[in-house]
């Protein structure tokens, strides 16, 4: 076996060998040389990876990593890895709550929207120079800044809510006048306009990480695209990436103010879009933790190393009630959510943990001011959500009397990924085969087309998904206000808009329970409206090696941290 | 010269000796010059060694090849399955039944061998496992014969109904290919001079564009469906026939025939299609031929980008990259939709291998 | 033959300029924008449109960008890999296309000669089925599937090697994803190899070397083969393209940091940048390939480098 191994890999060498020279006479000058280099950089690399490789975590990535630089980066992936090396002022614990990261202490002001962050004496960048209040002062006013153009900056702006971000955004103020100032070194001012409740859980979400003003500008446009032109002042620092890699590799910064905890010796990241090959890998040992897909799972189901975990998106239908007047009907709305079968969708054809859902804020990512989650009870709509065929055929009897016609037809347009394209299929199964006269045709497209049909208003039934920005209920409730750019079936609701009006900068800001309860009402209204049909909520099924302890599993923001993971053995 | 003179008098019948005579007035013709000789008691025609026809030399020089016949009673024999192998159970191509999903291929009486009796093994990460489904779900009377998807859906009829629409997109882009291919290839050859300098300039333009790029425009500009995949096949494949239907006419419209065509005034389309078209059928059949399975393989191709045909409808390419995710698993699932694709790409391909020897009379001798 | 040869390069240089201009507008063309997140609202779209300067006219944007090409700058990403350098992405990635690909080449090139020497050689026995066989089951059966059956047998049971592309063993884990691609390769040229040495053997030339004496090894190479090369040559040429360009396929399954993968994720999310300098890039190695074949011809066959310089 091992002889069979080398002979044919001498082979190949030979070969290689040979198509070096052979491309030179047939191929363009300066491919040939690019590859000789390619050879050169790797074998470089390779030493590099070999030694960390000892008790090092592997992990498996399904996207690469779209960009380093925390106001740029927008995808889940890109946030995973920057939060690897970087801190924020906060992080989130076990749990999802935000505790004192970089910032030591913080102080909020009486009337909420002042805040007040003392940064570690301790923290320090790896190339040496201490973290300052200047870094997140140049960090923020480069998320909002309209040269950066950053996709997040409304995280500072409607979100966060910090004084003059809107303006600045639009071009009416310079950058300088952000409301947050370095008082010294250490001390960092935020000004809101008004009290945010979640704001000290945006403090992790990587637009509000900090960069090294100095640095940054040494490293000129080439910043955040090779471990040369990023700084850590995390537990991890990164030795090798090249943009888009499928490989890449952290090791533990031992200059970092918590390295006593670190227990990792670094972090060998691998994309695999596969997932069959992922699975294999993990079965010989070259991954620690996989996703698996789920074609996979009854291969996997008795392991006790496989689990899953809520991955926080929100897959909803999206009616479009603005242009197509039969779907303005409520009726032929609600029949349809009652003709849906989630429980079927998830168990079924998903298989990988993904929970039915029932309610317009997904469960387990908000927690209310009494610890309880806020969509915990998936039961609270059974009036105007569930899987019940006798009331979905009622109200399609009354819908089709109310429109008088006796038959619809309608494109639902999905992604061309592999999950939305398999819960489409079982949905139009079931609306077809409970309603009938109903017709649902399928169209599939690139996820950035969808998006784009759905934002235009160019669509009569949408599948899409919606994941949580920060840890409170207004990031899935604030999509349905009138004019929002993500209510794309162009709803429009005057209570809902005074209700969530009053929830987000209204007199319910200073009211953590009344402020709650307000924003049941708010579901209430889209739901009995059926304004969109929640069908479940996200989950990863993984394989995590046994030996691996301590990862923290967030749906939020950051979906894996490794600060504390164990890997014994 | 004098040629030219005779065919600009116009004569309206070929009996009509008056006009001939006006026309040649060095000459003088009777009616009798006008009649056909009847000699056909002199005619001998050689019954020892018939001469015949080009076609039937062809089809004889085909048959005698094995692997052509076995390709041409495979394409035949798929093609029937295709069109009434969806109909041979009461399943659906698009029915789904979630409680009777990922079933091993059961089929009656054999199951009697202890083969196709419904059981699978999966390997799992703790090891492997023997399960019968039918039986665990109580589910006696219940028969899929190629077993069941991750929908509950029969994979036999959609392996075939996905062998139909390959077809169709294969057969119909093949042919509009070969339409468009073809009479580019033979202007552009035929013309020649700046005609063919442009022509060629465009094509390589056209060709010098990644594939996949128009493709994707084209199935996302246009609503995605069997019409639309069949106009990015063809937009893309017409170039390889052109390139053979202008190098043939190179070779051919210098030739006797041609010219004597031209000399007795032949307009050029009347030369392009009906001199020399006629003599280079069989390098384009051969070509159509080959062309099939390069369509069916870029079908699926546009499947595993997620550009092939909507869902729930099925093609070979779309079933395979569909089953394909479940090969680890149950690896069952997977063997229909790839076999019958194997099986048609080989006969295309045997079946264009037989044409090409058939057709080409320098390999008779052989 | 000087003048024909400089002709040709300034015939392909402005067939390329062409392609771009297409590409231009066909990006035009493309529906969607790549700044497409849920995230984005109108106004954030237009501030990133006028900072990667994509609010101009195509003309302009089509003039900066041969511009900024002649200075060897290709753009920055605006999607796969935020604000990188183009030139940097493919720096990265080509390079291991163009080995893997290479490689598959080689090894389908050589494999599918002697494939095709040895049908046509031993014409209808068994070796001929046999090859025969082999080559059309190779462009029969689609790479993904070679891809993962390889990797499932090679790499996971048997293991004898890595099933995922390392850049610490490029050599080891670069072998199945090389066979993989190369069976296509392999089977076409079979297939092709096979036709064409028939012909020759049975041209009248051949009759005459063989009645000159001369036999074997010699007959085969020197003659036969050398004249077959010529339109083994002309298959070959897109195909080593079509390789050194990437899979899409195989990248995926093995995990290949390639261009392949690279084009098909951006056309999909519609980098622009990107889409045109990876396609840009296919058509002039396409063209380039294209140029030498055609110039090569005139070397190996002199009939054709007569009637070029009569012309």
């Amino acid at each position: 076996m091992k002889n069979a191994r080398s002979v044919l890999a001498f082979a190949m060498a030979a070969a290689m060998a040979l198509t070096a020279t052979g491309c030179g006479s047939t191929a363009t000058a300066d491919s040939g040389a690019a590859e000789s280099t390619a050879t050169g950089e790797a074998s470089a690399e390779s030493t590099e990876a070999t030694e960390a490789s000892s008790s090092a975590l592997n992990v498996m990535l399904e996207t690469p990593v779209q960009s380093l630089d925390p106001q740029v980066a927008t995808d889940g992936t890109s946030f995973e890895v920057i939060a690897d090396y970087t801190d924020g002022l906060m992080q989130m614990d076990a749990k999802g709550a935000a505790v004192p990261a970089c910032a030591e202490s913080y102080e909020v002001s009486e009337d909420g929207k002042t805040y007040t962050f003392h940064i570690r004496e301790d923290a320090n960048w790896s190339n040496g120079d201490p973290v300052t209040a200047n870094d997140f002062v140049f960090g923020w006013q480069r998320a909002v800044d309209p040269a950066t153009a950053s996709e997040y900056a409304y995280m500072l702006s409607d979100i966060g809510q910090v004084v003059n971000a809107a303006e600045i955004i639009a071009g009416e103020k310079d950058v300088s006048e952000l409301g947050v100032k370095a008082v010294d070194d250490k001390t960092l001012e935020v000004q809101l306009n008004v009290p945010v409740s979640y704001f000290l859980s945006l403090m992790y979400f990587p637009t509000y990480y900090p960069v090294n003003q100095a640095f940054y500008e040494s490293c000129g446009d080439t910043f955040a695209t090779s471990p040369e032109t990023v700084l850590s002042n995390g537990a991890f620092t990164l030795t090798s990436y090249e943009p888009a890699a499928t490989a890449f590799t952290l090791v533990k910064n031992d200059s970092y103010y918590d390295a006593d905890k670190v227990q990792l010796a670094g972090l060998n990241y691998q994309v695999i879009q596969d997932s069959q090959q992922a699975l294999m890998s993990y079965q010989t040992g070259a991954l620690d933790i996989t996703l698996v897909n789920g074609e996979q799972v009854d291969q996997v189901k008795d392991d006790p190393a496989f689990d899953s975990r809520g991955a926080g998106y929100l897959w909803y239908i999206s009616p479009n009630m603005g242009s197509v007047p039969e779907l303005a009907n409520v009726n032929l709305r609600l029949a349809m959510t009652f003709a849906l079968d989630r429980e079927a969708i998830c168990n079924d054809v998903l298989k990988d943990g993904s929970a039915a859902t029932f309610t317009a804020v997904p469960p387990q990512f908000a927690t209310g001011p009494d610890g309880s989650d806020f969509s915990a009870d998936q039961t609270k709509f059974a009036d105007s959500c569930a899987y019940d065929p006798e009331k979905a055929a009622s109200y399609y009897e009354t819908a089709k009397q109310e429109l008088g016609v006796d038959s619809f037809e309608f494109d639902m347009i999905v992604d061309s990924d592999d999950a939305p394209q398999k819960v489409a299929q079982v949905v139009k199964e079931q609306l077809e085969t409970t309603l009938p006269g109903l017709t649902i045709n399928l169209v599939v497209e690139p996820k950035k087309q969808r998006v784009e049909d759905m934002q235009n208003g160019n669509f009569e039934l949408g599948l899409t998904r919606w994941g949580p920005d920060y840890a409170d209920p207004m990031t899935y409730l604030g999509m349905w206000t009138t004019g929002n750019s993500n209510n794309y079936g162009l709803w429009s609701n005057a209570d809902y808009d005074a209700v969530i009006d009053r929830c987000s900068t209204g007199d319910l800001c200073t009211d953590p329970e009344g402020r709650w309860s307000a924003m049941y009402d708010a579901e209430k209204i889209v739901m009995d409206e059926a304004v969109i049909f929640p069908l479940y909520t996200q989950c990863n099924a993984e394989m995590i090696n046994p030996n691996v302890t301590g990862i923290e599993f967030h749906p939020v923001a950051l979906n894996r941290v490794y600060k504390n993971a164990v890997k014994a053995g | 010269m004098a040629q030219a003179a005779v065919t600009r008098v116009k004569i309206n019948a070929l009996n009509d000796v008056a006009a001939v005579n006006a026309a040649f007035p060095e000459h003088t013709f009777t009616e009798k010059d006008f009649q056909l000789k009847a000699n056909a008691g002199e005619i001998q025609i050689d019954t020892n060694f018939a001469s015949q026809s080009f076609w039937k030399d062809v089809r004889v020089r085909f048959f005698r090849k094995k692997s052509a016949v076995f390709g041409l009673i495979m394409i035949v024999l798929i093609t029937l399955m295709a069109i009434f192998g969806p109909g041979m159970n009461d399943y659906t191509y698009s029915g789904q039944e979630l409680s009777q999903k990922n079933l091993a291929p059961r089929v009656p009486v054999i199951e009697q061998l202890g083969i196709f009796d419904g059981s699978e093994t999966i390997s799992t990460t703790t090891g492997s496992k023997t399960t019968n489904q039918y039986e665990e779900k109580g589910l006696d009377d219940v028969y899929y014969w190629f077993g069941s998807d991750n929908f509950g859906r029969d994979i036999w009829t959609r392996t075939w109904e996905g062998a139909r629409v390959s077809l169709i997109i294969a057969v119909a882009a093949a042919i509009i290919d070969m339409a468009i291919g073809m009479s580019y290839g033979l202007i552009s050859g035929y013309f020649g001079g700046r005609v063919d300098m442009i022509m060629q300039r465009f094509l390589e333009i056209a060709n010098g564009i990644p594939r996949l790029v128009i493709c994707t425009l084209l199935l996302l500009v246009l609503q995605p469906g069997i019409l639309t995949i069949v106009f990015a096949l063809m937009l893309t494949e017409w170039v390889g026939m052109s390139r053979i239907a202008r190098a043939e006419m190179l070779k051919l419209k210098e030739q006797e025939f041609v010219l004597a065509s031209r000399t007795l005034g032949a307009g050029s389309f009347f030369i392009i299609f009906r001199e020399v078209l006629p003599n280079i059928i069989g390098p384009i059949i051969t070509q159509v031929m080959f062309s099939i399975p390069t369509a069916i393989f870029t079908e699926a191709f546009l499947s595993f980008v997620g550009l092939g045909i909507p869902v729930p409808q099925c093609s070979l390419g779309s079933l395979i990259n569909e089953l394909y995710n479940s090969f680890t698993t149950h690896p069952y699932q997977i063997v229909p939709p790839i076999v019958v694709m194997v099986l048609l790409m080989l006969s295309f391909n045997l079946v264009a291998d037989g044409l090409r020897e058939a057709l080409d009379p320098k390999m008779k001798s052989m | 033959m000087k003048k024909y040869i400089l002709k040709r390069i300034l015939t392909s240089l402005f067939t390329l300029l062409a392609i771009l201009l297409v590409l231009f507008i066909l990006m035009k063309l493309m529906p969607g924008s790549p700044f497409n997140d849920e995230k984005l609202n109108d106004d954030m779209r237009a501030a990133l449109y006028a900072k990667y300067g994509l609010d101009q006219p195509v003309v302009v944007q089509f003039l900066k960008y041969v511009g900024g090409m002649l200075r060897g700058d290709l753009g920055v990403s605006y999607n796969i890999s935020k604000n990188t350098p183009i030139s940097q992405l493919i720096q990265t990635r080509l390079p291991i296309s163009i080995q893997i690909g290479g490689m598959a080449v080689l090894l389908g090139a050589v494999v599918g000669l002697i494939l095709g020497i040895i049908a046509a050689l031993k014409r209808d026995t068994i070796w001929d089925t046999l090859a025969t066989i082999i080559s059309v089951i190779g462009v029969s059966v689609p790479s993904y599937v070679f891809a993962l059956g390889l990797s499932y047998s090679f790499g996971f049971r048997l293991q004898w090697f890595p099933m995922l592309f390392t850049t610490t063993d490029i050599t080891g884990s670069s072998v199945l994803p090389s066979i993989s691609l190369s069976m296509f390769t392999m089977a076409s040229i079979a297939r092709f190899t096979r036709s064409e040495m028939l012909e020759v053997l049975d041209s009248d030339y051949m009759l005459l070397a063989e009645s000159k004496g001369i036999s074997g090894p010699a007959l085969i190479f020197r003659h036969a083969l050398r004249n077959a090369l010529i339109p083994i040559i002309t298959v070959l040429a897109p195909l080593i393209v079509d390789l050194m360009t990437g899979s899409l396929v195989v990248e995926k399954i093995f995990a290949i940091p390639g261009v392949g993968s690279l084009l098909v994720n951006a056309i999909q999310s519609n980098d622009y940048n990107v889409v045109i300098s990876l396609s840009f890039i296919y058509s002039a190695m396409y063209i380039g390939i294209m140029l030498v074949v055609d110039i090569l011809y005139g070397v190996i066959d002199p009939r054709i480098r007569l009637s070029k310089e009569g012309n």
